[in-house]
């Protein structure tokens, strides 16, 4: 996987390894059991401090996403196969995305080009066979 | 004429004048360009009259070199190393000047998504390190420790080593003995430490320029160990006239330097063969993964364009800026302790040739 960040820019470095991490995981590319670097070579290789990819691995494990062990390091504990979310986790998340969409609301953007970069964002990422042929038989996303 | 004497002078000025060439693009005399600005009117130009001022410096105490050896001792004359590496690095400094005025000036990364790029298979899946490789510095090693206990007892309390001084055999036997444990060990602890260090990875191609880096890393490390095992060699050549094996006499007494010699020249074609960072190698994987934005501007935590010093990046090593090869970063103690290290030993061989009379 290839990890890509803008160190100057405005969003902070651990959200953006976060976000990363997040987007291959969902594109398929860092499966449920798949390990990640550790901390301090993650740090090495990206050439910041390791209290910030610590950060960055943290949200990530308060998110479930991914599991740290002193033996077996930073591993990806759940993907798109995974089954359903927590609950709690779903309310939250359904909250975010009001807002992201009422900002897109907000600056103007069409209903359609809403729709039209949801679905480009969502068949750039792996879903498992059975939930993308309920995509396919539905005609529209899961 | 005297070709130790002579010939650092000569490979000085011959790699110092090839290193413009052997860099990657994007990085020009210590300044990061994006790959749109490599080609910009400054750029070739200050290359050009870099290679004319180096080639002519190298020229100039080449001469001077040969016109004073003989008449100065051999030590004197490798101080024409001072002034020379003095003038190319003046030369560096102007050509870094001129293209970073031009870069500030025209603002060349305004508006460009400079980025940081990692492969995380690089450390699920690390480019192994050569151990195979080790195998002739090792032999060497042992064929020197073995010569080495046989002659050893036989040998008078002093003895006259190549340099004409009377010498005790220990000081002779313990002196080559850490030479050789320190190149093996030192190339080979170097190697390691690239090896666990990051990849020079170029935003703009990353997954070309990760597999360009892994075959870099491959060739330069087998280079390296080869080079150990030959420089173990030369001083087993050193060793065995002190040893009382043979006696060399005339042309012959070069022997020892043949392997040095060829040692560097495999350095160099190695080198020049792939570049800084695997950047003149083949690996053309286009498509496999897009284009991550432009190298970040990093000419801030380059002092003089040459020292790296990041104080929040906890890499030990990294990639050198200019020319092939890597470099220590000056913000991390470890960095500061291994070349610490490094000096205490040289001090420590000095201390004891010094007191062995040599």
């Amino acid at each position: 996987m290839l990890l890509s960040i803008e160190p100057d820019g405005p969003v902070p470095i651990y959200q953006q390894i976060r976000d990363r991490i997040v987007e291959a995981i969902a594109r398929g590319r860092q499966p449920a059991g798949s390990s990640l670097p550790s901390i301090r070579q993650l740090a090495v290789d990206l050439g910041v401090n390791f209290h910030t990819v610590n950060k960055g691995y943290d949200l990530l494990r308060q998110e479930g996403l991914l599991r740290l062990g002193r033996k077996s390091g930073a591993v990806v504990r759940r993907d798109a196969g995974s089954g359903p979310p927590d609950p709690g986790w779903a309310t939250d998340w359904t909250g975010r995305l009001r807002t992201l969409l009422a900002e897109a609301a907000a600056q103007g953007m069409p209903a359609t080009g809403i729709v039209g970069e949801c679905e480009a964002a969502l068949a750039d990422f792996a879903f498992p066979a059975a939930v993308a042929e309920a995509w396919n038989g539905s005609g529209s996303p899961p | 004429m005297s070709l130790a004497a002579v010939s650092p002078v000569l490979v000085v000025g011959a790699l110092t004048c090839s290193l413009p060439a052997v860099t990657r693009p994007t990085l020009q005399f210590g300044v990061r360009v994006p790959r749109e600005r490599a080609g910009a009117p400054v750029i070739g130009r200050e290359r050009r009259a870099y290679y004319w001022r180096t080639a002519a410096i190298g020229v100039c105490c080449t001469l001077v070199a040969v016109t004073v050896q003989g008449h100065w001792p051999p030590w004197l004359t490798r101080i024409i190393l001072l002034p020379e590496l003095a003038a190319d690095f003046g030369c560096f400094w102007v050509a870094r000047r001129k293209i970073a005025a031009v870069k500030n000036a025209d603002n060349w990364f305004a508006g460009l998504r400079q980025t940081v790029v990692a492969d995380t298979s690089w450390r699920t899946d690390p480019p192994r390190f050569p151990v195979r490789w080790l195998v002739p510095a090792l032999a060497v090693m042992a064929a020197t420790a073995a010569v080495g206990a046989l002659r050893y007892p036989g040998l008078p309390a002093h003895i006259v080593n190549g340099s004409g001084h009377r010498v005790p055999k220990s000081a002779v036997t313990v002196l080559i003995v850490a030479g050789q444990l320190y190149f093996t060990a030192v190339y080979s602890g170097l190697m390691l430490i690239v090896h666990r260090s990051r990849p020079d990875i170029e935003a703009a191609d990353p997954a070309a320029s990760t597999l360009r880096y892994r075959r870099f890393l491959t060739a330069v490390t087998r280079a390296l160990l080869t080079m150990a095992a030959l420089a173990d060699l030369g001083l087993l050549l050193i060793a065995l006239p002190d040893w009382q094996v043979y006696r060399l006499s005339g042309i012959g007494r070069a022997l020892p330097v043949l392997p040095f010699a060829a040692g560097v020249l495999l350095l160099g074609a190695v080198a020049a063969r792939t570049g800084q960072g695997g950047s003149r190698l083949n690996g053309n994987v286009r498509g496999l993964a897009p284009a991550a934005g432009t190298d970040r501007d990093d000419d801030r935590f380059w002092k003089a364009g040459l020292l790296y010093v990041n104080r929040d990046d906890p890499a030990i090593v990294v990639g050198a800026r200019f020319g092939v090869g890597w470099t220590l970063n000056f913000g991390n103690r470890t960095a500061w302790l291994i070349l610490a290290g490094t000096v205490a030993w040289w001090a420590g061989l000095a201390v004891i040739g010094a007191a062995a009379g040599m």
